[in-house]
């Protein structure tokens, strides 16, 4: 059988589709939207200006003071009065707004982009692993390892109380010992008898060496963790535990959280991070482990799994690639509240402490001033937070609507 | 049903415990000792000694081990998180620093403020945010739902202290048409019985004073009101616009039914599950961003008092006041959970 070539059919441009990858393929449908192009210009141009700024315009906000220059109104020209030239106008202190602004969004960007990354990562792993152990069977290794973890974990209140450390490695032992024999005597009352009793042993007999009230207490304590070893505890469990804590977290509103956190770790550019990174870990997590939990329901998980591939394999080589897009959204938008929230901590004197610029710090020291008039102390830090927080906002819709085009409506 | 209502307030309860375990544990992060801050740095020794007895903080921070091994039960449980946690039950917040007042105390006071200004901003979002998202779901591509999603995406990105601070900046200090702030003008006479400032004036027949109050809330709660807005303008258009592609409303439009009757009877109601939690969760938005309000607008609610306390380290009004903000989120989910029990009869709860 001899091969039909396009040519020989008689077709002259046959549709043949110049190769783009699926990245290709997102980028220019990402390129293709107006909105995205908008915000793409928005972000590059607030990223490129506190960079450059940062690297090769010497700013040094502890020397920066002129009281005679005190809240000047913008000017283009320089005057008799004014002999310098402020675009923004100055402040309080008779600082150069404009100066402060550009430098500012090299303070606010670099919160804005620790804090994500620190929820990223907490969020991200801990939503990975949950989601992935919450649909796919641990190995009997892995549920060693776990109900070790979680024996470690409820040990240390009998170990506490009967100031004896040994008991943390013991309750850790029953628990992996409970993993590794997960089908001894499955369901049957058998299997509380000897882990409760083990329990005990471990908790009330060390602790007999201590005096008879904590020997009672800490048996109790060790009778009902053997109890719960002995439950065959699998990936569920591990998922429960975590979200249960994420769901404290979202408790608090907001970033009211975020205001606690900092007025107790006092003020700071690096704590303000720290506060907005913790209160967005939930967020992190339960995005994440939907994806998972959607993404291992699929084919391809059940064919890495078929023909034997590793528990860590399947996580980096199938799960993690077909889950960057909603993170790569999530984090966009990610971005654009901590620059708000970071904006927030520093307006109320939580955040970077004066004289370090920074957009929210700047605003909050020159509010008090609006009302004799000076309003462009107060504008332009203002503006610049809301248009950088609207450019990551609407590069974040952009990338959406072209990484999950499904989603698009 | 009952059961079902019955298993949400059950579930509830760890994440109770865990908020106070989260707020506790911030108390004993901060450095310094209370009794000291109480009584100032150069306070005798024994002075100190009787106040830290006083409020417990000579117990240990959770169980008393050496109890224990003495073989007094009781003392083992006597700790200051267990003592903090009966205190809670008995709404004892503990007694502020300076003022020397019941936390409890001032909090009833101020929350009504807060509460207020909340509510009217719901209001605002919602009466505005939703007729946008309808409008442009039903009119997509229009000029309008050009209008509505480029206004809500500004609205997400606007700091609201800010904008706070533009609105006074124009109305207040400019124009001089509204208030810069506070909650009522001096010299209004009003007789305060429920601290809501509306329904306390309209009670008491006192008109100016109720007119004097809402020209007091516009500027503020606009403010508090433009994240909600543009979200749940966002959230009804999308919502919207997935139920206007299925099969049931082409047959709505192909029976030849009113548009108005499709969009409202047909679409909005199955449409309206993700919009009524997008709204709950708002709540606590709109409680938190009280802080940032209340701080501009010089509003006596509870935002401002947390503020005012985190800067005089008042910390049992900021952990109080965190307490109830708190609590009120997990109530306030808690009823968005059970009233899809009544939304949407296709869930099941068993």
């Amino acid at each position: 059988m001899t091969e039909i070539t396009p040519e020989e059919l008689g077709i002259a441009d046959f549709a043949v589709r110049e190769h783009r990858s699926l990245w290709g393929d997102a980028w220019q449908r990402l390129i293709s939207s107006k909105t995205a192009r908008i915000g793409m210009a928005i972000v590059a141009l607030f990223v490129l200006t506190a960079v450059l700024a940062h690297f090769f315009w010497d700013y040094n906000p502890k020397t920066d003071l002129n009281y005679s220059l005190k809240l000047k109104p913008p000017n283009l020209i320089p005057t008799e009065e004014v002999p310098s030239i402020h675009p923004f106008g100055t402040d309080k202190l008779g600082r150069d707004i404009f100066t402060r602004v550009i430098h500012g969004g090299w303070n606010s960007l670099r919160v804005g982009l620790v804090a994500v990354s620190i929820s990223l990562i907490i969020g991200g792993i801990l939503g990975l692993l949950s989601g992935f152990y919450e649909s796919i069977a641990v190995t009997p290794l892995e549920r060693a390892f776990l109900l070790g973890l979680i024996g470690l974990m409820l040990g240390f209140l009998p170990a506490w109380i009967a100031a004896q450390p040994v008991q943390i490695f013991l309750f850790a032992a029953l628990g992996a010992f409970g993993g590794i024999f997960d089908k001894l005597l499955a369901g049957r009352p058998g299997r509380y008898l000897i882990f409760g009793g083990l329990g005990l042993l471990i908790g009330g007999g060390l602790a007999l060496l201590v005096a008879p009230y904590v020997a009672l207490v800490c048996g109790i304590l060790g009778l009902m963790i053997g109890f719960i070893l002995a439950l065959q505890l699998g990936g569920r469990a591990f998922s429960t535990i975590v979200m249960r804590g994420m769901d404290i977290i979202l408790a608090f509103p907001g970033y009211l959280l975020a205001i606690a956190i900092v007025a107790f770790l006092g003020p700071g550019l690096e704590k303000g991070m720290i506060a907005i990174g913790i209160v967005g870990i939930p967020i992190y997590a339960r995005i994440v482990r939907s994806s998972v939990l959607s993404v291992t329901q699929k084919e391809y998980i059940l064919a890495a799994q078929s023909i034997g591939e590793s528990h860590g394999r399947i996580i980096f080589r199938n799960v993690f690639p077909n889950i960057l897009s909603p993170i790569i959204v999530q984090s966009t938008m990610g971005l654009a509240g901590a620059i708000l929230s970071a904006a927030a901590l520093g307006f109320l004197g939580l955040g970077a402490i004066p004289p370090t610029p920074e957009w929210g710090a700047m605003l909050g020291d020159s509010y008090r001033f609006l009302t004799s008039g000076a309003w462009w102390a107060v504008f332009f830090p203002g503006i610049a937070i809301m248009l950088s927080v609207l450019g990551f906002n609407l590069l974040g819709d952009g990338l959406r609507d072209a990484l999950d085009p499904k989603m698009r409506t | 049903m009952t059961k079902y209502i019955f298993r949400r307030f059950v579930a509830v309860i760890p994440t109770i415990i865990g908020i106070t375990f989260v707020i506790f544990m911030f108390q004993r992060l901060i450095p310094g000792d209370p009794a000291v801050a109480m009584l100032g740095e150069h306070a005798a020794k024994e002075n100190v000694e009787r106040i830290r007895e006083q409020l417990g903080l000579n117990r240990p921070a959770f169980l008393d081990r050496e109890a224990l091994k003495q073989g007094d039960i009781a003392g083992f449980f006597d700790s200051q998180y267990i003592n903090y946690l009966g205190r809670l039950l008995r709404v004892d917040l503990g007694t502020s620093i300076h003022r020397r007042i019941p936390v409890a105390e001032t909090l009833a006071i101020r929350f009504p403020a807060t509460v207020e200004l909340a509510v009217v901003a719901m209001v605002i979002a919602i009466v505005v945010g939703l007729p946008a998202g309808i409008a442009s779901a039903a009119r997509r591509n229009s000029l309008l739902d050009g209008t509505t999603m480029v206004g809500s995406l500004i609205g997400v990105s606007m700091p609201i202290f800010w904008l706070g601070l533009m609105e006074i900046m124009i109305f207040a200090v400019f124009l001089k048409w509204l208030p810069a702030g506070g909650r009522l003008s001096v010299g209004m006479g009003l007789e305060l019985k429920t601290n809501f400032v509306l329904i306390d004036s309209l009670i008491t027949g006192n008109i100016p004073a109720f007119l004097d109050a809402v020209q007091h809330l516009i500027l503020p709660s606009i403010a508090l009101a433009t994240i909600p807005m543009a979200i749940i303008a966002r959230m009804t258009r999308s919502s919207m616009l997935d139920v206007l592609q299925e099969d049931y409303i082409r047959t709505a439009h192909a029976k030849g039914l009113m548009e108005r009757f499709v969009l409202f009877r047909h679409a909005l109601k199955n449409a309206f599950l993700p919009i009524i939690t997008i709204i709950g969760l708002q709540a606590g938005t709109l409680l938190a961003g009280a802080v940032l309000t209340e701080t501009i607008f010089a509003w006596p609610g509870i935002g401002r008092w947390i503020y005012d306390s985190i800067l005089a380290r008042d910390y049992p009004i900021v952990q109080g006041g965190t307490l109830l903000i708190a609590l009120m989120f997990v109530f306030i989910n808690l009823l968005i959970d059970i009233s899809y029990a009544y939304l949407d009869p296709r869930i099941h709860y068993d």
